[in-house]
């Protein structure tokens, strides 16, 4: 145990004062503060108010054109972001229009089509680039839209039925209970948007960790093998010491990299021009479930035993440092699945896919935080995928403890699988 | 009873087998030589005494024990590529191997102390191991072969690559720790340190022992043919003698090989009675000789 200590220690020590830690973490909480105030730059940037200016668009038609009368009388409502207004020019070739367009202060016009059967004949849009953007487009389908029905409907209708008309029609949804499941009381309710946040967060986060300090062990184990340091610490600590002190003191560097993140994040959300954002994006930190947290720190934890493990093993195998990058690809292969396969599905993560991948060693640690976090799941469930997460964990460090044995002291070509069974039952650990 | 004993050992890779049966003693406080072409099975030999791999034949012994966990501190190493971190710094790492010897960390930064000192190299404490030469590189690893005090120490050539000065210091060293007890597998292909530093070798060829045992007796087991004269005038008809085989004019005298040791006397005698001797010896073979010999021979 004391020398799992002096191992834990050394390989911390160490990593955490190489060059490429310090800078990868200080890159990786640089591009995060960037991220988090990118709001409220924005809002810098375009002005004080904080609200875009409207835009203006000018319509081109004769004086008493119906449509046109209309759809200068169109308000907006009123929760619409980007207001446009519309102002009346006689023609095409009206000076004031042409300045409006020279100074940028009108962003186009719309003529219209000769009179069609019904409603608003055919609308052009001209613009100097000739393009309109989709935000707008959007804008003007509505006020038109409202015009066509205004121009059919006439006076028909009362304001009110035409207000009613446009009003959107609302959907709600609501859980079917089933006798089956006993899972979280707050099944009825939608899970609140929080989760969707801190589940992409600890999703990227872990992965990340993961892939890094899994690389970092193998090649860490892979420069010891071909220094032949690896003989002497072999001679002088049983291997499976070795490993898991070296698989334990990166474990520590991963850590201390997620806490220095987290402080970042945590930091900008504390500055005052960012306190809006959480409920600018209708977030509450109290609707925070601590139960997700928690099991999404027990997930980390095996999810990257168990990759490191095999990081260290792949790292045994290999003799130089040149032929790792091959070798641990694998490895990352099914790294980029466990992640990838929740990341898409993290809009809809109750599917079959997601149920089964959960339950997988492999991918369980990530797709299982999905199901917790966003996706329904039962308390059973989530014990039998911890289960086995966990068996598969010790099997795995008992494999890869005789791999590292035997790999070690294997040098010149890649072994086969062959040679390393056969080289395997050799060695007690 | 000896600190280490090999009894018919042999390992075998595949289908070639590296090391066919041998069987060698180092008592305490010994330097034991083990000799060999490129690829004659000392590394392997080396690895199996450390329990690094283990022998499919035959048995090793640690003071009549075989191998346990508790040799690991007992044991020090110094691989033929130097094993250290090339990044870190001396202090760091060599406290840290002398920490899983089972050192604590403020008796492996004494000893650490102590040895830099012995070296003449203090200020090596805080460098890394990449910004020292070579031949420094290698001093920091028998530093840190010997910086947990080992009972059993094991050098892989340790002086390859030293420049002459390092090879005395060195060689002082290791005979300093022979003197405290220490017993020391060394292996090399340099026979001159060899016949300086151990009592009793093996010479290893292509996986067999060819010769083993005390270097005196080694050496008496083959036949002196070389025999060294020097006189103040010329010899004539050494050439005729009978069991001469060879003869040599040299600078100042002449070095004859012979068949029998009864050359050397007629030689000696036709001498003096054309002159003065200034010297007159029969040479022992050099182990040099005996090794190229016995290699050779094998060979055949």
């Amino acid at each position: 145990m004391n020398k799992m200590a002096t191992i834990i220690g050394f390989t911390f020590k160490n990593k955490v004062r190489t060059k490429s830690f310090m800078i990868t973490t200080l890159i990786l909480v640089l591009l995060l503060s960037i991220g988090m105030n990118i709001p409220y730059l924005i809002k810098v940037f375009n002005g004080e108010d904080g609200t875009k200016d409207a835009t203006q668009i000018g319509v081109v038609a004769e004086q008493g054109f119906r449509p046109a009368e209309l759809l200068l009388a169109y308000t907006p409502p009123a929760e619409a972001e980007d207001k446009v207004v519309f102002t009346a020019y006689p023609s095409a070739e009206d000076a004031a229009l042409k300045q409006g367009l020279e100074d940028e202060k009108i962003e186009g016009y719309l003529t219209f089509a000769a009179e069609g059967s019904e409603g608003v004949p055919p609308v052009t849009y001209h613009s100097k680039d000739g393009e309109i953007d989709s935000e707008l487009k959007t804008n003007l389908q509505a006020a038109l839209q409202q015009v066509n029905t205004g121009l059919i409907v006439g006076d028909k209708l009362t304001e009110s039925q035409v207000a009613a008309i446009f009003a959107p029609v609302s959907i709600d949804t609501a859980q079917l209970s089933t006798d089956g499941a006993v899972g979280s009381a707050d099944q009825d309710q939608s899970k609140p948007i929080i989760n969707y946040v801190i589940v992409y967060i600890l999703l990227i986060l872990f992965f990340m960790s993961v892939m890094m300090t899994g690389n970092m062990i193998s090649a860490e184990i892979t420069s010891e093998k071909s220094s032949r340091i690896m003989e002497i610490l072999i001679t002088s600590a049983s291997p499976l010491t070795q490993m898991f002190g070296k698989v334990i003191g990166i474990f520590l560097v991963g850590l201390m990299q997620i806490a220095i993140i987290s402080a970042a994040i945590a930091v900008n959300l504390m500055l005052p021009h960012n306190s809006t954002i959480l409920s600018d994006f209708d977030l509450n930190l109290g609707q925070l479930n601590v139960s997700m947290i928690v099991y999404g720190f027990i997930l980390y934890i095996l999810g990257y035993f168990l990759y490191a493990l095999m990081y260290a093993a792949v790292g045994s195998i290999v003799s130089r440092t040149e032929d790792l990058g091959q070798a641990v690809m694998p490895v990352m292969m099914l790294g980029f699945v466990s992640f990838y396969l929740p990341l898409f599905s993290i809009s809809n993560p109750d599917t079959l896919l997601v149920k089964v991948a959960s339950f997988v060693p492999f991918t369980s640690s990530l797709s299982l935080l999905l199901r917790i976090g966003v996706g329904e799941v039962a308390f059973w469930e989530i014990m039998v995928s911890l289960a086995i997460l966990l068996a598969t964990t010790f099997l795995f460090g008992w494999l890869a403890a005789k791999i590292y044995r035997t790999g070690v002291l294997m040098y010149g070509k890649r072994p086969s699988i062959k040679e390393i069974r056969k080289a395997m039952k050799a060695y007690k650990i | 009873m000896e600190a280490l004993q090999l009894k018919q050992v042999v390992k075998q890779y595949g289908e070639k087998t590296a090391v066919n049966g041998i069987s060698l003693k180092v008592e305490q406080g010994e330097i034991y030589g083990l000799l060999g072409a490129n690829g004659a099975g000392k590394t392997t030999t080396m690895r199996m005494v450390l329990g690094l791999i283990y022998p499919d034949e035959g048995s090793i012994l640690y003071n009549g024990k075989p191998y346990s966990k508790e040799l690991q501190h007992l044991m020090g190493y110094l691989p033929e590529e130097r094993g250290l971190y090339p990044k870190v710094k001396v202090s760091d790492q060599i406290i840290y191997l002398a920490q899983l010897r089972g050192m604590s960390a403020s008796e492996a930064d004494k000893s650490l102390k102590y040895w830099l000192e012995r070296f003449d190299v203090p200020e090596y404490y805080n460098k890394k191991i990449e910004e020292l030469s070579k031949g420094n590189q290698q001093k920091m690893g028998f530093v840190a072969a010997v910086v947990h005090k080992p009972k059993i120490l094991i050098l892989d050539e340790a002086f390859s690559g030293l420049d002459p000065v390092n090879v005395e210091l060195l060689k002082d060293t290791v005979r300093e720790m022979r003197d405290l007890g220490t017993s020391i597998l060394f292996s090399t292909h340099r026979m001159e340190h060899v016949e300086e530093l151990c009592r009793n070798i093996t010479i290893l060829d292509r996986s067999n022992t060819v010769v083993q045992g005390d270097i005196r007796e080694i050496k008496k087991g083959y036949p002196r043919e070389e025999v060294v004269l020097r006189t103040a005038g010329e010899v004539n008809g050494l050439a005729e003698l009978a069991g001469v085989t060879g003869v040599q004019r040299q600078e100042r005298g002449y070095v004859l090989t012979i068949n029998d040791l009864g050359a050397a006397q007629r030689i000696l005698q036709l001498a003096v009675a054309q002159g003065e001797v200034e010297h007159f010896e029969i040479k022992e073979p050099t182990l040099n000789q005996i090794f190229i010999r016995a290699v050779g021979e094998s060979n055949e």
